[in-house]
Formats: structure tokens, sequence, C-alpha cells
């Protein structure tokens, strides 16, 4: 044993682990994550779509002046903040300069008033914008809105998830809807759409999280990719996706199944995320159409109903009984009205009855081919029968149902998710029962109400509408709050800091080898 | 030949006509239309229009269909509403992955079935006879979304051996095209070889009997020979047939097959835009499938020639 090479190769390694970087937070960086999701986008123009799966890309690729937080409350992203005049019509936004889009081009005010006015003529969610007069770029980076009249919502709406307000170039802004290329701010950039197959994006090297921001925080915060390319694939079958994730081809799964999920979290090389709540599960009435019209029926309906069967069936281990109708953890949940939710009552409900029109005709219960929804049709239908009334499910594709929803006629009631509306805010969720949208015939209290919310700028006062809305909607029975449902996702072991929220956030994340 | 051949041509348009008639009745009659692929529940009435006019829907349907007639005599299927993309070109992306799995799947179904067939008609009443088909019924009964799924839990999941799904181009990687092609052809062929198997056993037995083949075998040839240059083509009519019938449905049809290992074919982009109504894409896609099935009777036909000269085109 030659002990001068032992001892020069032993001080060389205590050497190189001395001057290591471990102990430390060495972040594994690198490596490509690809995420199974179950449905392909309709279209990457995030501006033209209010659907989830093309958020889960575009809020990848684009970013918006302001963003909700982890708490969906209104911050600023690409904004560095906004002066509102004290009359309430005029917001100055202030933008951050040096953000770069995907091209190397730096967005000044002309993008952001460009990317505006194009949502006002073919955004998905156009009537956010309804109270603005004119968008005008002040010098490369301001920009001033004015308003026709308060609206106490203008940065919930320019943050909204739903169909995103996102900034294009000025040059992609100018094109129609679906034309453009896929160039924006965001910390991913757009590699290539493969139509029924899948989406990849990489890391956009000179992306500049957002200074003023420590930590990842909703969809604002600090966005630091760790990782060097993400691709969604479309994987409509739930076996396939899991038995991807199981040779090892994807490292996330947007959802699983109970069954899958108990058969999973034992196995130490799979983490579980339960995401709860993501989505409310909802039952309408048709406002316009006999017996729903009488609203001792639809008082009658919802004493017979009991939730927590309903919830435990359609979404088993996954469900949370709530009234209320934005998610527990929003600043405007309230307990208005929540003591007529889930008091199921056979013979209350059979009195209720008695007092209405019904006279036993039987009620269309419309629910598309989502196995859930059709669970929750099929309770109810039974629950129903014991109080005596005549329910028959019609259940059709998703385009069939909306379209037949959306109609007055052909449906007594309509059961279905109701996902970001409740995160996005309480003008959201009031929204969808103004002028009659969703129950079919005008309520011109709920109406007064929005009205009143949007030009409402103290917090509390807006609190209180939201609460009569709420009161509102249990008093008069518009339709059914059942219960909060959410998601089972399902991620490699070597994926680390992970944290399900509204999409599946590939910022902050890294991937182990 | 050549006036065979103007003829079936010409025989052909008629069909293409009616198919495309009776696409637009159809979505004409089916409720439903792209706006529900790009809104969600709380869209309002204003939001669906507005949307509904961007797309071009608003406008009549016997007008929406004199565009649509003109446009394809100038060979343009249109515009589909999702894809942003030609009609024509979303078809010719998918048409490699389509080809791929039907004509492996094919070629393993057609050698395979025969053989199986061939050998239980000459092996009658053994338990070889019995055993292929008992094999073949199991394989044309089981559901291919079920088959499909437990050779992906046996070897993609359980042996790690293929994966379980997607595709990669042949022009890319051949290794890779053929470990991505593995598993969804063996399900399709061992589905479609149980049919095959059992024709061919059926036809070679009508053949097996016939006095030319006591003939043949009188004459000293060996029976090896007899059987496959004697019997075998004479039994080929309605094999032929079949493996047209089966050749057009999975050129079209092997939706479940790609769907089950997420395969960007031409069936799931029927299917797809008949779930969103992307309506360009439904008839084009409908015009397709029925070419497809047009120039499969015409090639089984010129086989027919081919293969029995008593047949005159």
């Amino acid at each position: 044993m030659n002990w001068k090479n032992f001892a020069f190769a032993l001080s060389t390694g205590v050497a190189a682990l001395a001057l290591s970087p471990i102990g430390g937070h060495a972040q594994t960086r690198g490596g490509d994550v690809i995420v199974a999701i179950t449905q392909a986008p309709p279209t990457l123009d995030a501006q033209i779509t209010a659907i989830q799966s093309a958020r889960h890309i575009t809020l990848h690729i684009y970013e918006t002046l302001y963003a909700r937080d982890e708490n969906a409350k209104p911050v600023p992203d690409l904004a560095e903040g906004v002066a509102i005049s004290p009359d309430g019509k005029t917001y100055t936004f202030t933008l951050r300069k040096g953000v770069k889009f995907h091209n190397g081009k730096e967005m000044t005010s002309a993008d952001v008033v460009a990317s505006l006015e194009r949502y006002r003529k073919l955004g998905a969610s156009a009537s956010l914008l309804n109270a603005v007069d004119t968008i005008q770029a002040k010098g490369p980076y301001e920009v001033v809105v004015k308003l026709k009249a308060v609206q106490s919502t203008l940065l919930d709406n320019l943050s909204s998830p739903r169909a995103p307000l996102a900034i294009y170039p000025a040059e992609e802004a100018a094109k129609g809807a679906n034309q453009i290329n896929y160039i924006g701010t965001g910390p991913f950039k757009f590699v290539e759409y493969k139509p029924d197959s899948h989406v990849k994006l990489e890391r956009y090297k000179d992306y500049v999280p957002n200074p003023h921001y420590t930590k990842r925080d909703g969809f604002a915060g600090k966005k630091e990719v760790f990782i060097d390319t993400v691709t969604f694939r479309f994987m409509p079958e739930a076996g396939a996706r899991v038995a991807a994730l199981q040779s090892g081809e994807v490292q996330l799964v947007e959802t699983v199944d109970g069954p899958t999920k108990k058969r999973l979290e034992t196995n130490p090389a799979y983490k579980i995320y339960p995401a709860l709540p993501f989505s409310f599960q909802i039952m309408k009435f048709n406002h316009a159409l006999a017996p729903t019209d009488d609203v001792n029926f639809r008082r009658a309906v919802t004493a017979a109903l009991d939730m927590e069967e309903i919830m435990a069936i359609s979404y088993p281990d996954i469900y949370q009984l709530d009234g209320g109708w934005v998610y527990p953890k929003s600043a405007f949940w309230v307990d208005a009205g929540l003591k007529s939710y889930n008091k199921p009552d056979l013979k209350a409900a059979r009195e209720l009855l008695a007092k209405s029109k019904y006279k036993g005709e039987k009620l269309i219960f419309l629910v598309d081919n989502l196995r859930p929804n059709i669970d929750t049709a099929t309770v109810v239908q039974q629950r129903l029968a014991q109080i005596g009334v005549k329910v028959e499910l019609q259940t059709t594709d998703w385009p069939t149902a909306v379209k037949i929803g959306w109609s007055p006629a052909g449906w007594n009631l309509f059961a279905h998710g109701f996902g970001v509306e409740p995160f996005e805010g309480p003008g959201t969720v009031m929204a969808a029962w103004v002028n009659g949208v969703s129950q079919q015939k005008d309520d011109p209290e709920i109406d007064r109400l929005l009205t009143a919310l949007n030009s409402e700028m103290d917090v509390n006062k807006r609190k209180a509408l939201f609460a009569e809305f709420q009161t509102r909607m249990y008093d008069e029975a518009v339709a059914v709050k059942i219960g909060n449902y959410g998601l089972f996702q399902v991620a490699t072991a070597k994926l680390k800091n992970f944290e399900p929220f509204r999409i599946p956030r590939m910022w902050g994340v890294t991937l182990d080898k | 030949m050549l006036s065979y051949l103007l003829r079936r041509t010409a025989a052909a348009i008629p069909v293409l006509i009616l198919v495309s008639l009776m696409s637009f009745a159809v979505i004409w009659l089916v409720p439903g239309d792209p706006a529900a692929a790009f809104l969600d529940s709380s869209a309002t009435p204003e939001q669906v229009a507005r949307l509904r006019h961007e797309l071009g829907l608003d406008q009549p349907l016997p007008i929406q269909m004199m565009e649509w007639y003109g446009r394809v005599l100038t060979g343009d299927l249109g515009q589909s509403i999702l894809l942003r993309r030609s009609v024509g070109a979303a078809l010719l992306e998918r048409l490699p992955v389509t080809l791929s799995l039907a004509g492996v799947a094919l070629a393993l179904a057609v050698t395979l079935g025969i053989i199986a067939g061939v050998l239980a008609a000459i092996r009658r009443g053994t338990l070889a006879d019995q055993s292929i088909m008992t094999l073949a019924l199991l394989g044309l009964s089981v559901p291919d979304f079920w088959l499909g799924l437990v050779l992906i839990v046996v070897f993609a999941v359980g042996l790690g051996w293929l994966p379980s799904g997607g595709f990669v181009p042949i022009t890319q990687s051949v290794s890779g095209w053929m470990s991505t092609m593995a598993l969804p052809a063996l399900t399709l062929a061992l589905v479609q070889m149980g049919f095959i198997a059992r024709m061919t056993r059926s036809a070679m037995l009508d053949v097996l009997h016939q006095d030319f083949m006591r003939t043949a075998d009188a004459k000293g040839l060996t029976h090896r020979y007899v059987i496959m240059r004697h019997g075998l083509p004479n039994a080929m009519m309605p094999i032929l047939t079949v493996i047209g019938i089966i050749a057009g449905s999975l050129l079209g049809g092997a939706v479940v097959v790609e769907q089950v290992f997420s395969l960007p074919g031409v069936g799931r982009l029927i299917i797809g835009a008949i779930m969103s109504r992307d309506f360009p894409v439904i008839q084009g896609g409908l015009l397709f499938l029925a070419v497809i099935y047009l120039v499969i009777n015409l090639v089984v036909d010129l086989l027919y020639a081919a293969v029995d000269p008593r047949v005159r085109l």
C-alpha cells in the first residue's frame, strides 16, 4: 500500500468535500417535466377562451398587469402599481421596466394598450372591461385607463384568471382571434404544439422575476424556473395517464380518481397532492319552465336534498360540505343564508311541495357525460322520488348540454361544476345570475346587487352586498350549492416543491435526477 | 384497365356527394356548436353570439353549404375552427400515424390470421383446430380498450420494455417508431386476426373438398404445394373481402386504440372534431373516410382480378 498516494487522495477528497456546496440549499437545476393533462386546449390564444386546459399552458407563457395571489387577491405582476384618482374613474398604471417578450423586445405601454383593446374586441370575457371608456399610453411605461363609471372590481377584472387579459406584443395584438404567434412575457417560452399530442415549453432564459416578491404566490409572486422544459401531453384516457406515470414517461398527472390515489399513496415513488377545494358542484333551476319556475317547488326540492349523500357518491374522499358561494379562504366568505344549507328534511319538503304548483309532471334533469355529474343527477333523482317528484335524466355530451342549458327550453335541472368563477371572486359568481343568464329569468334584485357591488369601493360594504346576494340565493332557491370538490394530483417523488393551484405551476419546482 | 379505373372513379362521385350531404344533415340536426369548446358554462348569450360571429357560424346553413362545396371543388377542405390549420393539413399531419398503425396491424393480422385459418382448416376437427378457433373467438370478442390497457400494464408498467403511448415518426428514429407501434398494433392485430382466421378457415374448408384439389393431389404434388398453390388462391375471394373491410376500419376507425395509446391519428381527429363540433373537420374527415373505403374497394376488386383469372373487370 502506497501511503503517500493514499494520503494525497484522502486530502484531495476532504478538500473537495469542504469546498463543494452541500449542506446549504443546492437546488437541483435542469430536467424535463412532462405533465399529463386530460384534454387538449381549444387554442393557445389565451384571451379568447375560458377553458381550463388552455390556462394550464397559457398561464406559463403569458402574464397580466395584475395577477391573483394564492388567496385570489389581485396584486401587481407586470405593473409596478396603480394610482387611482379620488373619483375612482381614472387608473394610472406604472409598468415594470426591462420586462422582455420572448422575442427579445421590451414590453412597453404600446403593447399593453394594444392587448387590452384587443381583449375588448375579442376577449372571451370582454364584458369585464365594459366600464372602460378609454385606454391610453402616457410615455413608454404608463397606461391610463379611464372608466365611464366607478368599477370597484377593475383590478379583479384585469387579473381575471378565467380568460386572462394576457399582454401580447402590439404586432400580435393586431391579429385576429386564434391567429397569433405565441409570444408572451412569462417564465416559459413556447416551443411547439402538436395537435392531439402535446405542447412543449422551455425556460425563458431572459425572464426577470418580479423583484418586489420573494416567493411564489398564486399567479404572481416570484416566478423562478429551475427546470429546462415542461411538456403538457394530452391524454384523455385515465388508465393511460396513470400507466405513463408508473412507467416514468410523465412526472405529474393532472387528476386521478379515488381508487388510483389509494393504490399509489403507499408507494414512496409517488406523492399525492389533493387540491381541495377546486370547484363547486351546483345544480341550476330553470326559472322559465314549470315547475321549476315556482319558488315553493324549488324550496321543496332544496329541502329534500342531502348534500353529503350527493357529494360522497359523486366525489368520494375529495369533497367539502360548504354552502358559501365563494371558497372558504376567500376574504368574501360569509355565513349569510347558510342556516338553510344542507338541512335535508323530507317531511318539510313534502309540505313545501304541497304548497307549490307541482301536479306530478316529469322534470328533465340535464347533465353532461362526466361521471360525477351523472352521479349527482342520479342521487337527486332517487331522493326526489321519495317526495313524489318525477325526474327524467337526459345525458348528453358537453356541447349539447351547454347549448340546451343556455336556452330557456328543454330542461328543468342542470348539474355541473363551477370552478374558476368562485376563485375569480364575488362579482363573477354574481354575474352568472345576472340578466337571467343561468336561471333563464331575470332577477332584478340580483341585478341591482351586482351593479351596487361594482360601484362600491368600500370593502366592508361590498362584503355586505355579497351577503345579501347569498341570502337571496337561499331564500329564493335560485340554484343549489351542493358542495365543494377537489382533484387528486399525483407526481413522481422526484418532483420537489410542487404546490397544487388553479393550474399545475411549473415555476418554483425542481426535478431530482 | 384504364377504362375500368375511369368508370370506377366516375361512379365514386355520387357516393362522395351523398356522404357530404349526409354530413351536413347530421350537423344541422345535432345540437351544439364549437362555441362550447371555447367558453364555459357561465358564458353569457352575448359572449356566445360574439364568438359565433368571429368563427363565422352565424351564417345560415345553406350559405355555409354552398361556400363549402365551392371550396371543395377547388381542393380546399376549409379551415379547422379549433386547430388553426386547414382541414387538409390536419388530415395529412395525422396520416403517418394512422398509416403506420393500420399497416403494421394489418400485416400482422393478415399473416398470422391466414396461417392460423389454413392450419385450422387442414387439421379440421383436431385439438389444433379447436384451440385456434377458440383463440380467434377470444381475440375478436375482447374489447380493444381492455386489451390495450392490459398490454400497457404488462409491457410498459410491469416490464418497462415498451412505452405506454405516444408516437415517434419513423423519420426521427426507426427503433422509436417500432417501439411506439408495437403495443397498439398488437392490440388491433389480435382482435382482427380472429376475424381473418375464422373467415380463412371457412373459405378453405369450402375449397379443400373440391374435385380439383383431389386431382392435384392425385397428380403427385406435395400436399403443402396443393394447399398453398391451388387451395388458398381459390379461397382468397372472401378473405380479401374481409381484409378490405378490416383495412377500412383500421384506417378510419382505430379511435379507441388511438385514445388509449395517445396516438395522434385520423380517428382521434374526427372524434375530437365531433365532440367539439369542429364542423369543417367533421365534413373533411367524413369525406376522407369515404374516399378511403372507395379506394380500398377498388384495390380489393383489382386484387380479385389478379388472384382469380375468371374475374373480368
